[in-house]
């Protein structure tokens, strides 16, 4: 099925045309054939199955050796655009979840342990003949320029192989014609197409996402694949078209998944900056300090990270690392069980610090969450690292770091509720944490409507920090499916802002029947909110200001801010 | 090199094809209906079509029930459209290197959707062509020459220059009505009864347009919206003047005349070309009918065309009479004609007779009244409103608004477009509901660019010159709503 390259395409000559068609009636053909029953079983409700996170709580890969370990993760794979809940029949996922999906708003506190999990959520058994896969609300294809599967988010890439040889039929005809084909549109359906030399990347979509998001969400998968194997897997291609790319990539599935699904719940993935944990501005500079230190006896970069939040980063002078690559480098790490088990020193990749070259990575869990990485060039000094990490661990127990991560882990966010009432009464210096103690006892009315003047949410990114803080979801936006309608908000209105010939804009108002949504972009910052659709503008405007005031008053507890942010 | 070089030359391609011909390998050449540039060799022909049907099949995949509407490249926007099941119009539309080829999507389908339109209203569907006559020469014909002449509008230079981002604040496929005090609607009203009456027994619809906006009609929507159409393109005093600088969104400034289609149009059958530029002028008594110099070379006596309305389910001949800047369009029903000329001749005296009268003093008190091209002007704002129900617009004039920068018009376009797939999103997951949205964007230069959707009405604003606040740009919409739009897009 797989064609041969083609190094001297005639663009004129009807051949792709003719090998795209026959593809594609290939494709029909087998689109038309009976389907095996448990297909048409559970056709009526694939529909409603939520796509664009299945998948993640599945660590089980082709090569079967990962488990799942996402303990600290909620059941938020059940939700989405669902409308009723998944039929039992379901490969005999959907049945351990139990039957009351959306009867219970409130995520399931203790997911099922994982070894209870199916064997995975990649439906091994679906290919593009199935309805199943078909209806899938989001797939996720990375191909070779020979049309070689090398992977896909539903199904098993070998059946597949046909329907990846469509894909490469359509991308090199426009490519032949000395063209680059960005995307298609069909009704609901977007598809994205993302070439990076001899590696192509689409992505099948009915989730109304904004081409500039999708293709965003491509460029990170393909960041994703440089960080596990580099650019110089070209090379491969190089020397032989017909290379077989999916072997090299084997046992990761997890970490695709799971970066798919941070593409629901993630902000990072769209506003290209990271978000710290929330600390006591001298609790960070104790871990700031040590990581200083170590970073200044040969390593290139010294992160210490709890789960997706930055405690605290270091670089050698001159190196900067970019949001992109800390995204991409701790979904690595938090989705490959092997690196919570046992100290690690594993070869990867900072594809926006150097894609051609490697870098060597210690990492190590000092608990459940909290992990140090340390990237060296060296590939010899496993043991310089450990010996680092060793005097990193000793600093933090004796700064009593670490418990104090764990408190903030739990009880730091920001809440809207606590937005200050004057924030000129309120102390600069108030954590977080106490001013949700002052109003607690007043938040049972707010609730009903988020915060003061029907805010319900807010992200706002320091531009000169690359660094985000958001707030917590309120009551109304409790579920996952609201949660995640409100991140699609943000990523249309982010790319709204952000428009390549006409931006960035500098404030943007918007009403539709879920949201009032605000966007105010400035050199320093820029402010994403949400409110409650019957928002009044003039209210809605007072709370925006106030909003970035509270984010300036608590600054250097919620921001990475300092002297060890300006020592690179 | 690939299938852009055949369009280089021209900037464009527009094709038609017929997927349920031409399914045997070989027989390829059979779905093509229509390709422009004729002169595209064969094979690009067929690399473009090969692209779209693998398209078209691919996206069928995931979304049976919709169709494929653009693929999006680098270098080319190819737009489609499936006019009727199975037949698909794809237009091609080359990018320059500056920004000026931003165009919208839903702008470049209009052009396919108005193209459709009036060629189903002169030569009813393309199917039925087809099915007439399976040899597809009948069809062919047909559209060489009606969309030669059709895209001749929008020819400048050797190029097509299709709706760019400049053209962000007009809105293809609506009509622009004349406001008509009180006094004078009851004086339109009376005329159209007079129209009506002129055949006797059978009730004859018309239209009547001054300068190039409707003052009333008798069709329903979507038959007065192609008639409407076919008449600023072509039959009201402006498109008579051949070299009159147009402000409709219809025409284009320049008028190039098409010149014969093609020298190979062998086996169409000649004559019928209601678009061909210049085929009708104003007779003495005036009617406006087709030049006999300018258009057939059979030297039969031309006749009174005969078009298919959709809606109202009948054909109807229809008659021209223009008075000053009056033009009226009366319809007469084919079946109750015996003899078609006769009987025309007697409705056009009967008309005369009747309503001339009438007419003068329609004119006069439209003309008296008439504030001139800039008469919608609003000072402060450029805009269009939008209502898509009636099929009706209402913009800045275009002298107007070229005077926003293009940034300003950039960002307005990408607004529209993001507008436009909201729109389609609420009417799948709701076709009976409209839903109200809002946008307002303070622009990198400092513009407010709104879109405002209020129970299925549309309005779209550029604000230049307002305060910083977005409360400012609020105000203004209220005001313009609450002076202009009897209020429809007032908060309250």
């Amino acid at each position: 099925m797989d064609p041969p390259p083609n190094p001297n395409p005639n663009p004129t000559d009807a051949q792709p045309q003719a090998e795209a068609g026959a593809r594609l009636a290939a494709l029909s053909l087998r689109g038309g054939r009976d389907l095996p029953p448990d297909f048409e079983i559970h056709e009526h409700h694939l529909d409603d199955d939520d796509d664009d996170d299945e998948g993640y709580l599945t660590a089980a890969s082709r090569g079967g050796s990962s488990t799942c370990a996402w303990k600290g993760l909620r059941d938020d794979d059940r939700d989405g655009d669902d409308v009723s809940p998944p039929s039992p029949s379901s490969s005999g996922y959907a049945g351990e979840r139990g039957s009351s999906l959306d009867d219970d708003p409130e995520p399931e506190p203790d997911p099922e342990p994982a070894q209870d999990w199916p064997r995975d959520k990649k439906h091994l058994d679906e290919d593009d003949a199935s309805s199943s896969w078909r209806k899938r609300k989001k797939h996720f294809f990375i191909l070779s320029n020979s049309g070689k599967p090398i992977y896909s988010r539903y199904g098993d890439e070998h059946k597949l192989a046909g329907f990846s040889a469509t894909l490469q039929a359509i991308i090199s005809f426009v490519e032949n014609s000395g063209d680059h084909i960005k995307f298609v549109r069909s009704g609901k359906h977007q598809i994205v197409f993302l070439v990076k030399g001899p590696i192509y990347l689409v992505c099948i979509s009915c989730t109304e996402e904004s081409y500039e998001g999708l293709r965003g969400q491509l460029e990170l998968m393909y960041g994703q694949l440089l960080l596990i194997l580099t650019k110089s897997v070209n090379r491969c291609f190089e020397k032989n078209p017909k290379f077989d790319m999916a072997p090299l990539l084997g046992g990761t599935d997890a970490v695709f998944l799971s970066l798919i699904h941070a593409f629901s719940w993630n902000p990072a993935t769209f506003l290209h900056a990271y978000t710290c944990l929330p600390l006591a501005q001298s609790t960070r500079q104790a871990a700031s300090a040590v990581l200083q230190d170590v970073a200044d006896s040969g390593v290139l970069f010294a992160l210490l990270m709890c789960e997706h939040k930055v405690i605290s980063l270091v670089g050698a002078q001159k190196a900067t690392l970019h949001p992109d690559d800390i995204l991409l480098l701790a979904n690595f790490i938090l989705s490959s069980e092997s690196f919570r088990t046992s100290e690690s020193f594993s070869p990867i990749c900072l594809p926006r610090y150097n894609p051609m070259a490697f870098l060597y990575a210690y990492v190590h869990f000092f608990d459940e969450h909290t992990f140090a990485t340390l990237l060296t060039t060296r590939s010899d000094a496993f043991y310089d690292l450990k010996d680092s990490r060793a005097r990193i661990q000793n600093v933090l127990l004796k700064s009593n770091v670490l418990p104090e991560v764990q408190r903030s882990l739990h009880e730091s966010a920001l809440h809207v509720e606590d937005l200050p009432i004057d924030p000129s009464s309120q102390s600069a210096s108030q954590p977080p944490q106490s001013s949700r103690d002052m109003s607690s006892q007043s938040l049972s009315s707010e609730m009903a409507i988020g915060g003061p003047a029907g805010l319900w949410h807010f992200i706002y990114k320091s531009v000169y920090l690359d660094q985000y803080v958001s707030s917590e979801f309120p009551s109304s936006i409790s579920n996952q499916k609201q949660q995640k309608r409100l991140y699609k908000a943000y990523q249309k209105l982010y790319a709204s802002m952000h428009d390549k010939a006409t931006g960035p804009h500098k404030t943007q108002f918007r009403r539709d029947e879920d949201y009032v949504l605000f966007c105010w972009i400035t050199q320093d910052f820029e402010l994403y909110a949400a409110f409650n659709p019957l928002a009044d503008k003039t209210q809605a405007i007072k709370m925006c200001n106030r909003v970035c005031q509270w984010v300036r008053d608590l600054e250097n507890e919620i921001f990475v801010y300092g002297e060890s942010a300006l020592s690179w | 090199m690939g299938f852009s070089a055949a369009a280089a030359g021209d900037g464009a391609q527009l094709c038609v094809f017929d997927l349920r011909r031409g399914q045997q390998e070989g027989q390829e050449l059979d779905k093509i209906l229509f390709f422009h540039p004729a002169d595209c060799p064969i094979l690009l022909q067929l690399s473009v079509i090969g692209l779209c049907e693998g398209i078209v099949t691919f996206t069928r995949i995931f979304s049976p029930e919709e169709d494929c509407e653009v693929i999006e490249s680098e270098k080319r926007s190819q737009v489609f459209y499936q006019a009727e099941p199975d037949i698909w119009m794809v237009l091609v539309v080359e990018k320059t290197k500056d920004n000026e080829s931003t165009w919208r999507c839903g702008a470049l389908q209009g052009i396919l959707k108005e193209a459709h339109s009036l060629f189903t209203m002169f030569h009813g569907p393309i199917r039925t062509l087809l099915d007439r006559q399976p040899s597809a020469e009948l069809a062919r014909g047909h559209l060489r020459t009606f969309l030669t002449d059709y895209l001749s509008d929008f020819h400048v230079g050797k190029k097509l220059q299709f709706p760019t981002y400049r053209d962000s604040l007009k809105e293809r496929g609506t009509i622009q009505m004349l406001t008509v005090p009180r006094e004078v609607a009851l004086e339109v009203q009376s005329l159209t009864t007079v129209l009506g009456s002129c055949l006797g027994n059978v009730t004859c619809q018309s239209l009547i347009l001054f300068e190039d906006l409707l003052v009333s009609t008798t069709l329903p929507p979507d038959d007065t919206l192609n008639l409407y159409t076919y008449a600023v393109l072509r039959l009201t005093p402006r498109a008579l003047s051949s070299n009159a600088s147009s402000w409709s969104y219809l025409r284009k400034g320049t008028s190039v005349n098409a010149g014969p289609t093609s020298s190979s149009s062998n086996g169409t059958t000649a004559g019928e070309r209601p678009l061909l530029r210049e085929k009708f002028s104003k007779g003495k008594d005036g009617f406006v009918a087709p030049d006999f110099a300018a258009t057939e070379v059979c030297g039969a006596v031309p006749l009174t065309p005969i078009l298919w309305f959709q809606q109202a389910e009948e054909r109807m001949y229809l008659c021209i009479y223009q008075h000053k800047s009056l033009t009226i369009l009366l319809l007469i029903p084919a079946s109750s004609l015996i003899n078609r000329e006769e009987g025309i001749a007697h409705v056009k005296k009967q008309m005369l007779e009747n309503a001339s009268q009438k007419i003068v003093t329609v004119e006069q008190k439209l003309t008296r009244g008439w504030g001139g091209e800039n008469a919608y002007h609003v000072s402060g704002y450029r805009y269009l409103l939008v209502d898509p129900d009636r099929r009706v617009s209402r913009a800045s004039p275009p002298g107007k608004v070229t005077t926003l920068a293009k940034d300003s018009l950039l960002a307005l376009n990408r607004l529209r477009q993001e507008v436009d797939l909201e729109k389609s999103r609420y009417r799948r997951s709701d076709p009976c509901h409209d839903k109200d949205f809002e946008v307002c964007i303070r622009t990198k230069n400092n513009t407010w660019v709104i879109a405002k959707i209020t129970r299925g009405r549309e309005l779209y604003m550029a604000l230049e010159k307002g305060g910083e606040t977005l409360l400012y740009a609020s105000t203004a919409v209220e005001k313009f709503s609450n002076r202009y739009c009897e209020g429809a897009f007032s908060t309250d």
